[in-house]
C-alpha cells in the first residue's frame, strides 16, 4: 500500500532505532525522515502532506512529553506516536491525555507501529481536508457583498423572504435576487447545503 | 565559804563580808550564854550544850574562822561563868579536865560543822555545774534535732518535687518506699507495690525482660538499668528509663535497693521516629538504587533489542516484496546481527561491573560480629516483641572473609527471621543465632526462628532471584547472600526447625592463620 504523498517523521536519539524504523517503513513503502533531536525536527521544512511524528519519550534535553506540549502551544497539529524503552503508567496517561495517538514500548510489534501510523495519517489527512474545504468556503464567502452576507445570515437562521425584507427594509423581490446570487457564489445546490456551509464557516467569521 | 570558792574577790568587799560573818559568832554565843544563864537554875550541873549549838551554827554559816571565833568566845564565857571559881578566868585544877574536854568538844563540833558545810557546798557546786552541762547538752541536742528534721524535710521535699519517680526496696526485692510521683503516675498505693506486685504495671511485652534484669541484678547484686513501658493510672503506657543501684553495708552485703524511673516517652518516640525514618530511608534508597539499576539495564538492553526486532520485521517485508529486494534483505540482516550483538555487549558490561566487587578478606572473630549485630537489633526486636538469643561457641577460630559482606548476609538472615515472626503469637517470637565448629575445616553459623517455617519445596525456591514471600520484598536478599557465601567457598542452606520455624545455616571454611613470620 504505497502512499507516496505522505511523510513520517521519526525523532529518536538512538541511531540504531532510527535506522531500524526507517528500514521498516521503507519496506512497507512509507516515506520517512529521521531526526536525532527535536531541534532538528523543528528546523526541517515540512511539506504540506499528511504526516505524523514517531517520538521517543526519553530524549536528551527536552523530553518527548515536553515537546508534545511545545507543539500544541505553537499550534503545530501533527499526530504523535510515542515510543519508549520503559513506559510507566503515569507517563502513558499523560501522553494519551495530551492527544497522543498511541504509546508503544520498545521493542514494539510491526503491526502495532504500522496500525498507529495509518491511524495517524488518516487523522491528519481528514484534518487537512477539512482545513482545505473551509478555506475554499471562506474564499467563496469573501466574494459576497456586505448586503449579501447580511441576507445569508438571516436566510440560514431560517427567516422567510418576507421577514428578511421587513428586517432589512428591502422589497421581497430584492431579497429573492440576493438569495439567487448567494446560492451561485457559494456554489450551494440547496438551502440545506448553504446552512451546513454557514455552520462550518461560523468559527472563521467570528474570528 | 564564798571566800574559799572565790578567793580573788575584792579585798574591801571581802573584809566587810567577813566582819559581818564574825557577828554571827558573837550573836550566837551571846544567845547561848543568855539562855544558859536563864536555864542554869533549872539544872543542878552546868548546862553547856547550847554553846555546842552556837559553835555549830557559826561554823555552818560563817566558816572555819567564824567557828573558831565562836569556840574562843564560848570558852571564855564558860570559863568566866560556869567553871569554878565563877566570875573569873582562872580555872581550878579540879575543873581543868572538864574544861579541856569542853574545849575539845567545841573544836570537834566546829570542825564537823564547817567541813560538813564545806562538803555540802562542794556538792551543790558540782550539782550546779552538772545542771549547766545538762542544760547545754540538751540545747545542743535540740538544735541538732531541729537541723536533722529540717534536712529530712528538705530531702523529702526533694524526692517529692523532682520529676523522677523514686523507690527503694529491701534486699529480697520487695518495694518499701515510693515517692509521690510514682504513686500518682501508677495510681496505686504503696501496699499494692509491695513484693513483686509492681510487675503488673510493666507492659506485658516488657515484663519478662524487666523481671529477668531485676532478678539478675539481685542475684549478682549489681546495678541494673533499662527501658520499658509502664502503665499509668489512665491505663496508658509510657516508656521509662529505670536505673537501680544496691546500697551495701560495710561488710559488702546489699542492704537496700534504690531506684529511679525517668519518663522518656517523648525521647523514645523521637528516637523511634528517627529509627523508622532511617530504616525507611535505607529501604527506599536500597529499592531506589535497585529499581534505578533495573530501569537503566532494561533501557540499555531494550534499545538494541527494539532495533534488531524492527530490522527483522523489515527484512520479512523486503523478502515478501515482488520481486524480493535482496539488497535490502542483506542490509537488514546485517543490521539485525549488529544490534543483537550490541544487546549482548550491554549485558556483558553489566556483568563485568558486578564482578569488580571481589571479597576484601580480613581475619576477624565471627562471634564478635554476631554480638555487634545483635546489639544493633536488640531495640528493634524488643519493639516487635521478639526475643533474640545467641548460643556462641567461644572456642571458634578466627575466619578469613569479607567482614562487610558477611555482615550483610547475617543482617539479611536476621531480618528475614524477624519478618517471619509477624504472625507468631506474642511470647513465642524467638530468633536464635548459633555458632559452632563443624569440623577442623569449617565453622557453622545458624539463624533460627520460631516463625511459620518452610515447606521442602520453598526451601530451595527461596534462593532463586526475585523469589519473595514478603509483600514489599524484591526477592534478592537470599540470592545475593548465597552468592556471597559461595564466593567464600562456603554453603548457605535452609532446613525446617524441629520445634517449628525455619533455620538458615551457612558454613565458612577456616584455615589456620598464616603463621606470622
Amino acid at each position: 500500500m504505497p502512499e507516496p504523498t505522505s511523510l513520517i517523521f521519526v525523532v529518536d536519539d538512538e541511531a540504531s532505532v532510527r535506522a531500524a524504523i526507517c528500514n521498516l517503513l521503507e519496506s512497507v513503502g512509507l516515506r520517512s525522515e529521521v531526526f536525532a533531536s527535536t531541534e532538528d525536527f523543528l528546523n526541517a521544512s515540512r511539506p504540506e502532506v499528511p504526516s505524523c511524528l514517531v517520538l521517543d519519550v526519553k530524549l536528551p534535553g527536552m523530553s518527548g512529553l515536553e515537546f508534545q506540549e511545545v507543539l500544541r502551544k505553537s499550534n503545530v497539529q501533527i499526530p504523535i506516536i510515542f515510543i519508549t524503552a520503559h513506559g510507566d503508567v503515569p507517563t502513558v496517561k499523560r501522553a494519551m491525555k495530551a492527544g497522543a495517538v498511541e504509546f508503544l514500548t520498545k521493542p514494539f510489534k510491526k503491526k502495532d507501529l504500522l496500525a498507529a501510523i495509518h491511524q495517524s495519517l488518516e487523522r491528519d489527512r481528514a484534518r487537512r481536508d477539512e482545513e482545505t474545504a473551509i478555506s475554499e468556503l471562506s474564499s467563496r464567502f469573501g466574494s459576497l457583498s456586505a448586503r449579501e452576507r447580511e441576507v445569508m445570515e438571516l436566510v440560514t437562521a431560517g427567516l422567510l423572504n418576507k421577514q428578511i425584507a421587513g428586517q432589512l427594509g428591502l422589497s421581497e423581490v430584492t431579497v429573492k435576487l440576493h438569495r439567487r446570487h448567494i446560492m451561485e457564489k457559494m456554489q450551494a445546490a440547496s438551502l440545506v447545503e448553504l446552512v451546513r456551509m454557514f455552520d462550518r464557516l461560523k468559527p472563521r467569521i467570528r474570528s | 565559804m564564798e571566800l574559799l570558792t572565790n578567793p580573788i574577790e575584792s579585798s574591801q568587799k571581802g573584809s566587810v563580808a567577813s566582819c559581818q560573818r564574825y557577828w554571827i559568832a558573837g550573836l550566837t554565843v551571846a544567845s547561848a550564854l543568855g539562855i544558859t544563864l536563864l536555864l542554869q537554875h533549872l539544872f543542878p550541873y552546868p548546862f553547856l550544850f547550847l554553846f555546842f549549838g552556837a559553835v555549830m551554827v557559826s561554823a555552818w554559816f560563817g566558816g572555819t574562822a567564824v567557828g573558831l571565833t565562836a569556840v574562843l568566845l564560848s570558852t571564855l564565857a564558860v570559863d568566866y561563868f560556869f567553871v569554878p571559881p565563877f566570875h573569873s578566868f582562872v580555872i581550878n585544877a579540879t575543873a581543868e579536865a572538864y574544861f579541856a574536854s569542853f574545849v575539845f568538844c567545841t573544836l570537834i563540833a566546829s570542825w564537823v560543822s564547817s567541813s560538813k558545810k564545806k562538803s555540802e557546798l562542794e556538792l551543790r557546786e558540782a550539782r550546779d555545774q552538772l545542771e549547766i552541762r545538762v542544760a547545754e547538752r540538751t540545747d545542743e541536742l535540740r538544735k541538732s534535732n531541729l537541723e536533722l528534721q529540717e534536712s529530712e524535710r528538705r530531702l523529702r521535699l526533694l524526692t517529692e518535687v523532682i520529676p523522677q519517680q523514686i523507690w527503694s526496696g529491701t534486699p529480697d526485692g520487695s518495694i518499701d518506699y515510693c515517692n509521690q510521683q510514682l504513686l500518682e503516675y501508677t495510681g496505686r498505693i504503696l501496699d499494692e507495690m509491695r513484693g513483686e506486685l509492681f510487675l503488673d504495671s510493666i507492659h506485658p511485652s516488657d515484663r519478662d525482660r524487666f523481671h529477668l534484669a531485676w532478678l539478675h541484678a539481685r542475684s549478682c547484686e549489681t546495678p541494673f538499668e533499662g527501658e520499658w513501658r509502664v502503665r499509668g493510672h489512665d491505663g496508658k503506657f509510657r516508656w521509662f528509663f529505670t536505673r537501680c543501684v544496691p546500697l551495701r553495708s560495710s561488710d559488702g552485703k546489699t542492704v537496700r535497693w534504690y531506684g529511679t524511673n525517668t519518663d522518656i516517652e517523648e525521647h523514645h518516640n523521637a528516637k523511634e521516629a528517627l529509627l523508622k525514618t532511617q530504616s525507611e530511608l535505607a529501604r527506599l534508597s536500597q529499592s531506589l538504587s535497585l529499581g534505578e539499576l533495573t530501569v537503566s539495564i532494561a533501557h540499555e538492553v531494550r534499545q538494541p533489542l527494539a532495533a534488531a526486532v524492527t530490522h527483522g520485521e523489515a527484512c520479512l517485508e523486503w523478502l515478501n516484496a515482488d520481486p524480493p529486494n535482496l539488497e535490502r534483505v542483506r542490509e537488514s540482516v546485517r543490521r539485525f546481527i549488529e544490534d543483537g550483538t550490541r544487546a549482548g555487549d550491554v549485558l556483558a558490561r553489566i556483568r563485568a561491573l558486578f564482578q569488580k566487587e571481589a571479597p576484601a578478606k580480613t581475619w576477624f572473630d565471627m562471634n564478635q560480629l554476631i554480638e555487634e549485630l545483635v546489639a544493633f537489633f536488640r531495640d528493634e526486636a524488643g519493639r516487635r516483641g521478639i526475643l533474640i538469643r545467641t548460643q556462641l561457641d567461644h572456642g571458634l577460630p578466627n575466619v578469613e572473609a569479607d567482614r562487610v559482606q558477611l555482615r550483610q548476609v547475617l543482617l539479611n538472615l536476621a531480618l528475614n527471621a524477624m519478618d517471619s515472626l509477624t504472625n507468631t503469637p506474642e511470647g513465642e517470637k524467638e530468633v536464635v543465632i548459633r555458632t559452632e565448629q563443624e569440623n577442623d575445616m569449617e565453622i557453622l553459623v545458624s539463624v533460627e526462628d520460631s516463625g511459620s517455617g518452610l515447606t521442602p519445596k520453598t526451601s530451595e525456591e527461596i534462593f532463586e532471584p526475585f523469589f519473595t514471600t514478603k509483600p514489599h520484598g524484591i526477592g534478592m536478599g537470599l540470592s545475593i547472600s548465597r552468592s556471597i557465601i559461595e564466593a567464600h567457598d562456603g554453603r548457605l542452606w535452609a532446613t525446617p526447625r524441629p520445634s517449628g520455624g525455619s533455620a538458615f545455616h551457612f558454613s565458612i571454611p577456616v584455615q589456620l592463620e598464616k603463621p606470622d613470620a
